[in-house]
């Protein structure tokens, strides 16, 4: 994209001639799969800086996703008694096996990275606005759907890794029970014993869950997502393409707009090849891990689940309910409700919203930055509630804690933004910055600062020698 | 009614009715049927328990105490979110978030929602001590031996 254009209205347009404009029409337009483009794309959206092609990575990926599954697939076997060697198998024995193996669990963690990297463009370019609030929905519960296929694959080979990260993954869900059994309601409305049965089939994780897992992971949540991004991607075409700024929402016909054969289609090309080479490098230089096999009875320690649900571990070492199960429905409410409480169409397409939505963003993250780290550190020299109260109560053990504390405030300031500045954009960017920096810190210290039964430390090297 | 408008709303109720029973049945398949009473677990002989110590039973994860006076059994199983709890020096801790128990399996700190719970045993007829995970006690309630 070397012809660049300086802005405003004087992009370069792509004038053919008229044989060679058909010619290149035609060839979109004959073929089924291409055909997913329109004939014509506008510049703004070929940008390398404004989409960054996550969304077309994300494609990739999950085509990678598919490829490999399919082969893992025919060796590995769902049952608790076999799994763990089957997948021993695949590693080891099968010819190829371990990196297909690498690939698959590298390109689903590279969906995780590039979707919340998705979001975040999505988000700060203003491209839920006009009328794209289905498509953004739509979204989101593809990011879900990611982060579920994530966390069932994980289930399956049976390994101490996979074994204690799903009991307490069902126990989270199970969680709603700390405040059914603070009502005294349990024994006659049980939600979360609900949930938990649903999801694993039984009181603990055993055969009825990896075979759920296993068809949740195989059948439902692809195919779910197969048919959300055909959605997705109509959604974009019937949406008139990719966001632009307002000044370029008139450009109809051929202003502004190149065909999409060939260069788009030798874009996305090259895109795919580097988004190949990059999985099979990793998954040449670095191996999935694989742990012993699981044992119900001697969990890790630290018993830690995969690095980007760490966020949600630390919530929960505060309160099972309040961090596992309040907060972050909290928090997927919010990104479901921006399109339909932020209707301030005039900073589509505009990354950041200008220059003030830029400088209230890092004065947002800093803030959020060091509001969690006081917090974190308050929680780490002096404890929680109960240490300074013993035997205080459960309802503000579940009701104060850096989790719940942390959204109540970054909720009010978002509202008093609202009100100062009269713009609902200007107080989504400030919620949605804060929430993400401090998902990101929680993440980072799960990661990175605790070791066994969840202790500070400032590196896994002080960890005490068992 | 005419003939037409009774059909029409004979259809729509017939179409409801066997898709909310399909529904109902399908979904129903989610949700197994599960024991509802949990089994007993025979521990054998309580002699074979060193006395004064919690001894922790793998396969039932269960911590087994006996002292002089008699014999008494506790979850291992935190109340947080289900973690294998680990004996301390004076009381139980929870590998996973940090929570920390007395001997009495009261929370002292950390996420745990609630105390663990101390399960009755009892003596069958052969002599061999039997806990049942269905009913739970009090804290010091033990099965005396003497």
């Amino acid at each position: 994209m070397e012809r660049e254009s300086s802005g405003k209205s004087s992009m370069i347009p792509d004038h053919p001639e008229e044989g060679d404009r058909k010619e290149r029409v035609g060839k979109i337009t004959r073929n089924f799969f291409l055909h997913i483009h329109a004939t014509r794309v506008h510049l703004y959206s070929m940008k390398p800086t404004y989409t960054f092609g996550l969304g077309i990575i994300l494609g990739f990926l999950f085509l990678i996703m598919v490829f490999t599954g399919v082969i893992l697939m025919i060796y590995y076997t769902p049952s608790v008694e076999t799994a763990y060697q089957s997948v021993k198998d695949i590693v080891y024995i099968v010819p190829g096996g371990r990196i297909i193996r690498n690939m698959h669990r590298w390109a689903s963690q590279g969906m995780v990275i590039v979707v919340f990297m998705h979001l975040l463009r999505v988000f700060y370019t203003g491209s839920y606005l006009g009328n794209r609030s289905l498509n953004w929905v739509i979204g989101v519960v593809m990011l879900i759907l990611i982060l579920l296929s994530n966390f069932s694959g994980y289930l399956l080979p049976w390994d101490q890794l996979a074994y204690w990260a799903v009991t307490i993954g069902s126990n989270i869900a199970a969680s709603a029970r700390e405040l059914t059994d603070l009502l005294g309601i349990t024994s006659v409305i049980d939600p979360g014993g609900f949930l938990k049965k649903l999801l694993i089939g039984g009181e603990t994780v055993g055969q009825p869950a990896l075979s759920r897992f296993f068809t949740l992971h195989v059948i439902f949540l692809p195919l779910s997502m197969l048919v959300l991004m055909g959605v997705h991607f109509w959604r974009i075409r019937k949406d008139g393409g990719l966001s632009r700024p307002l000044r370029y929402a008139g450009d109809k016909g051929g202003t502004n707009k190149w065909y999409a054969w060939p260069v788009l289609m030798w874009t996305e090309l090259a895109i795919l090849i580097l988004v190949v080479t990059g999985v099979l490098l990793i998954a040449l230089l670095a191996d999935a891990p694989l742990l012993e096999k699981a044992n119900p009875s001697f969990p890790e320690n630290p018993a830690k689940s995969p690095w980007y649900f760490l966020g949600i571990q630390e919530l929960v070492s505060y309160s099972a309910f309040a961090g596992g199960l309040l907060v972050p429905l909290l928090y997927l409410g919010f990104l479901f409700s921006i399109p339909y409480k932020d209707r301030e169409d005039k900073y589509v397409g505009e990354w950041f919203s200008g220059k003030k939505g830029l400088k209230l963003v890092l004065r947002s993250a800093g803030f959020a930055l060091v509001l969690v780290i006081i917090q974190l550190f308050i929680m780490v020299r002096f404890g929680g509630l109960r240490d300074w109260i013993p035997g205080v109560s459960q309802w503000f053990v579940l009701l104060i804690n850096p989790a719940t504390f942390t959204a109540l405030l970054f909720f009010v300031v978002a509202e008093v933004t609202r009100k100062k500045m009269k713009s609902t954009r200007m107080a989504a960017l400030v919620l949605f910055t804060c929430s993400f920096v401090a998902l990101v810190v929680f993440t980072v210290v799960g990661i990175w600062f605790r070791g066994p039964n969840w202790e500070f430390f400032w590196s896994a090297s002080q960890w005490p020698i068992q | 009614m005419k003939r037409r408008l009774f059909i029409k709303k004979a259809a729509i109720s017939l179409a409801t009715f066997t898709g909310v029973m399909v529904a109902i049945s399908y979904l129903r398949q989610f949700f197994p049927r599960l024991a509802g009473k949990k089994r007993r677990i025979a521990l054998g002989d309580p002699r074979q328990f060193p006395v004064d110590t919690y001894t922790f039973m793998d396969e039932h994860n269960l911590f087994v105490y006996r002292d002089h006076e008699g014999i008494k059994a506790v979850t291992a199983v935190c109340t947080h979110l289900g973690c294998i709890l680990e004996k301390s020096t004076d009381g139980f801790e929870c590998p996973c978030h940090g929570s920390c128990y007395n001997n009495d399996g009261e929370v002292l700190s950390g996420p745990a929602p609630r105390d663990l719970t101390w399960y009755q045993v009892s003596k069958a007829a052969d002599g061999k001590i039997v806990v049942d995970p269905g009913k739970s006690v009090q804290a010091g309630d033990k099965l005396l031996t003497t």
